[in-house]
């Protein structure tokens, strides 16, 4: 593991501090502004919205929406630009989508899961990826499912346990692989350590794998290409990174591997100006900034003639202990690089700038 | 007795005394020489010379060189001047006394201030190269921190900037549409692309300098955002995707720190389920299939198939022993029994079956048919028809459509009142 050197290390400069009066589950930039909202559970149990506004050294609120469930995740990943509506994930199952100029009324609403959803993600929208804008949900229920805001009432995927099977709680979904209007991959973590790759367009299974530790997060390092590299961080420190450019018929996907520190790693997210360079939250408080190196060959041939990815290595940019609380959500601003916020249970949000990124 | 040394041989000038001590053979350092401003005495076991001086030297200055069996004397005189003799003639006994003493308090004197002096010093020095070491460290830190604040006040900047951009974009963005809506409402209203080009043309020109290059952005947006909006695909049809977990039997979420003893918890349970009840020495010499109650149980059928009833009875009797919890063993006993007529026996075992039976639920209806039909049986035999009818009564109402228990129990009503009839 090779380190940058002393003053050419990025430096996270904490901006602002905002302490909050309810538990704070998630938080997104707002795309194209410097705006953030804070999705989360008030001390009574429901659901609280709010939208920040940068505004020199403090954040200033500028709306405060109350849902009769808590909120535990949202994603603009699936709008437009021009309209940039949240969808979330509540505590009772329900996935919403929000107009926030208009929010007493859904825009889109069903009950989608018995259970809480622990995970939400978006595509095709915001101008990024082509094909449908679809949201996939996952819950404790075991099953994941993607919805199209064009459909009412059922999903247009469900991946649910084969019938008898004690489910097994799914924790984290991503989306990937939507380089073209066909293509689209879902991938989705499991308590169990379970991770799995779902393949819409043929809609199977397309790999599995169990990393022996219950799945925290996962994230494709961009959702609109060709799936290049997966990042999967779970309980106990550790966090995977997968190269997913050539899928080896038994052995999978080739991959490197990293305990970062002994608490669980909350978070993974990519930042989304260079997709080689990623930040973890744990559940310490703190974040870790690293950065992936591709070897120099990225596939070699085994004894068989098949090809097998070869990983490559990681190196710890940066880190930072904010809070003695777990750093529960993470988010990159696309606007501006090395913006970022992120949100703890010590129902703080704070907004980050991670400087000298450019030379990395 | 010191002996006295007397062969000393003295010089004077007008500011310092020389004194020439030889010593006989003696070995003398700096331990063996004391003296004081008035007092000088060198003292080397036995040997012993001492003088009372005739006039005060500075005997901080003065010097005394140890060589060749000699020792050689500097003294610097306080007051510059001839001394008649070495030593003070009148050498009264008690004043020569009375100067050693004061002698030595005053040298002792001095060395208690010598050692203060250094010590107020060492401190002093310590303090000085405490705060050193302090002010350094604070000019380190104070140096990390400005390069700290300089960075995040360039950082801050930045970020205004930034947003201000955001804002006009914004801006630009709210007149943009504004624009985009009478450009449609115009074309809508009066479908002639010479009126269309009529209004863009003004518009552009009123514009030109500012919006012109998001302009141009905004009408290709415009455009492709219809055409990506004629390209959306239709939803996906629906399907589903039949998942397989990896099994795991604790609800929790797996850790790899907890692996170990989960593993040790889930082999205790299954020890547990096998072996009830093991701590009998016979079991010892049993093969590892004789020690499971299911085999045992299944061996107990066969005999009982084939008639060797005292065989089943050995066999259900060790698995029981193994593990009274199965019913299933007692009421297969309870039929061994019947067959070898030992009907008190059966009924024991039946009693028991039924015990274990609780909670009544279909998945052990037949078992407690069987168990009730078999006490009704042996009551019977035993002639206590009341009860038996009572059983027979219960098997019914488990399986109210089993044609033999009615037929059973209808015959034996019979005999009830036959006997009550009789008797």
């Amino acid at each position: 593991m090779s380190a940058v050197l002393g003053p050419e290390r990025p430096q996270m400069v904490s901006h602002v501090q905002q302490a909050l009066s309810y538990t704070v589950f998630d938080c997104k930039w707002v795309p194209r502004s410097a705006r953030l909202m804070c999705l989360g559970s008030a001390a009574r149990g429901t659901g609280v919205i709010q939208l920040y506004e940068l505004h020199g050294a403090r954040l200033e609120m500028l709306r405060e929406i109350k849902k009769p469930k808590p909120i535990k995740c949202g994603t603009f990943g699936a709008t437009s630009l021009q309209q940039r509506y949240l969808a979330t994930g509540d505590f009772d199952g329900n996935l919403n989508i929000w107009n926030l100029e208009a929010p007493e009324i859904p825009v889109y609403s069903v009950k989608g899961h018995k259970e809480i959803i622990n995970s939400i993600d978006g595509v095709g929208g915001l101008g990024i990826g082509e094909g449908a804008p679809e949201i996939v949900t996952g819950s404790r229920d075991g099953t994941v499912k993607v919805w199209d805001p064009r459909q009412n009432d059922t999903p247009v995927a469900n991946m649910e346990p084969v019938q008898g099977e004690s489910k097994r709680d799914c924790w984290t979904v991503a989306f990937g692989n939507a380089y073209n209007q066909e293509e689209r991959v879902v991938c989705a973590g499991y308590d169990n350590g379970d991770i799995k790759l779902f393949d819409l367009k043929t809609m199977s299974l397309r790999w599995e794998t169990n990393i022996k530790n219950g799945v925290c997060s996962v994230e494709f390092d961009r959702k609109d290409i060709n799936m290049n590299k997966l990042v999967a961080t779970s309980l106990e420190g550790k966090f995977h990174v997968f190269d997913m450019r050539t899928q080896h018929p038994t052995k999978g996907f080739a991959s490197v591997s990293e305990k970062a520190q002994k608490s669980t790693i909350w978070q993974v997210r990519h930042l989304p100006q260079n997709r080689d360079i990623f930040m973890t939250s744990g559940g310490s408080g703190s974040l870790h900034l690293w950065k992936y190196e591709y070897p120099a060959q990225r596939s070699k041939k085994d004894s068989e003639g098949s090809e097998m990815g070869v990983a490559g290595s990681l190196s710890l940019l940066q880190n930072v202990t904010l809070s003695t609380q777990p750093i529960s959500s993470l988010d990159w601003s696309p606007d501006k690089k090395g913006l970022c916020v992120c949100g703890a249970f010590d129902q703080t949000v704070r907004v980050l700038i991670v400087t000298k990124l450019n030379k990395i | 007795m010191p002996v006295w040394l007397r062969e000393h041989s003295w010089r004077q000038s007008l500011t310092a005394v020389y004194l020439s001590l030889p010593l006989r053979g003696a070995r003398a350092t700096a331990a063996n020489i004391f003296c004081s401003e008035q007092y000088l005495k060198v003292s080397i076991p036995p040997f012993l010379f001492e003088a009372v001086l005739y006039a005060p030297i500075d005997d901080t200055n003065s010097t005394a060189k140890i060589g060749n069996g000699n020792i050689f004397f500097t003294l610097y005189k306080k007051e510059p001047a001839m001394w008649d003799s070495l030593t003070l003639a009148n050498a009264d006994k008690e004043k020569l006394q009375h100067l050693r003493e004061n002698a030595v308090l005053k040298a002792q004197e001095k060395a208690k201030e010598e050692t203060e002096a250094k010590k107020i010093t060492k401190q002093e020095h310590k303090k000085y190269a405490l705060e050193a070491t302090m002010k350094v460290e604070e000019a380190e830190r104070k140096r990390i921190e400005d390069l700290k604040e300089k960075e995040r006040q360039k950082v801050t900047k930045e970020l205004e900037l930034w947003k201000n951009q955001q804002k006009d974009g914004d801006k630009y963005k709210s007149i943009q549409t504004k624009e985009e809506f009478h450009q449609e409402i115009e074309p809508l209203k009066e479908r002639k692309n010479e009126k269309m080009n009529k209004t863009q043309i003004p518009n552009e020109a009123s514009s030109k300098t500012r919006l012109k290059s998001t302009r141009g952005h905004g009408s290709c947006s415009i455009f492709s955002q219809d055409l990506k909006e004629e390209q959306l695909p239709a939803p996906r049809a629906a399907a589903t995707i039949k998942v397989n977990f990896t099994p795991r039997v604790f609800p929790t979420a797996l850790r790899e720190s907890c692996v170990a003893e989960e593993e040790e918890w889930l082999h205790k349970q299954a020890e547990a389920r096998r072996i009830i009840n093991s701590d009998l020495s016979e079991l010892e010499d049993l093969k590892e299939e004789e020690k499971n109650p299911d085999w045992l149980k299944d061996k107990g059928n066969k005999m009982f198939a084939m008639g060797d009833y005292l065989g089943a009875v050995n066999a259900y009797n060790l698995a029981v022993r193994l593990n009274n919890k199965l019913p299933l063993l007692y009421l297969n006993r309870a039929a061994c029994h019947l067959k070898l007529r030992n009907l008190h026996k059966a009924i024991e075992d039946s009693s028991k079956a039924l015990e274990l039976l609780t909670p009544p639920v279909p998945d052990n209806e037949k078992a407690r048919v069987k168990a009730h039909l078999r006490r009704g049986t042996a009551f019977c035999q035993l002639e206590l028809y009341t009860e038996g009818l009572q059983d027979y009564e219960a098997a019914l109402k488990i399986d109210p459509k089993n044609k033999i228990i009615e037929k059973d129990a209808e015959k034996i009503r019979q005999l009830i009142q036959g006997t009550t009839q009789s008797s």
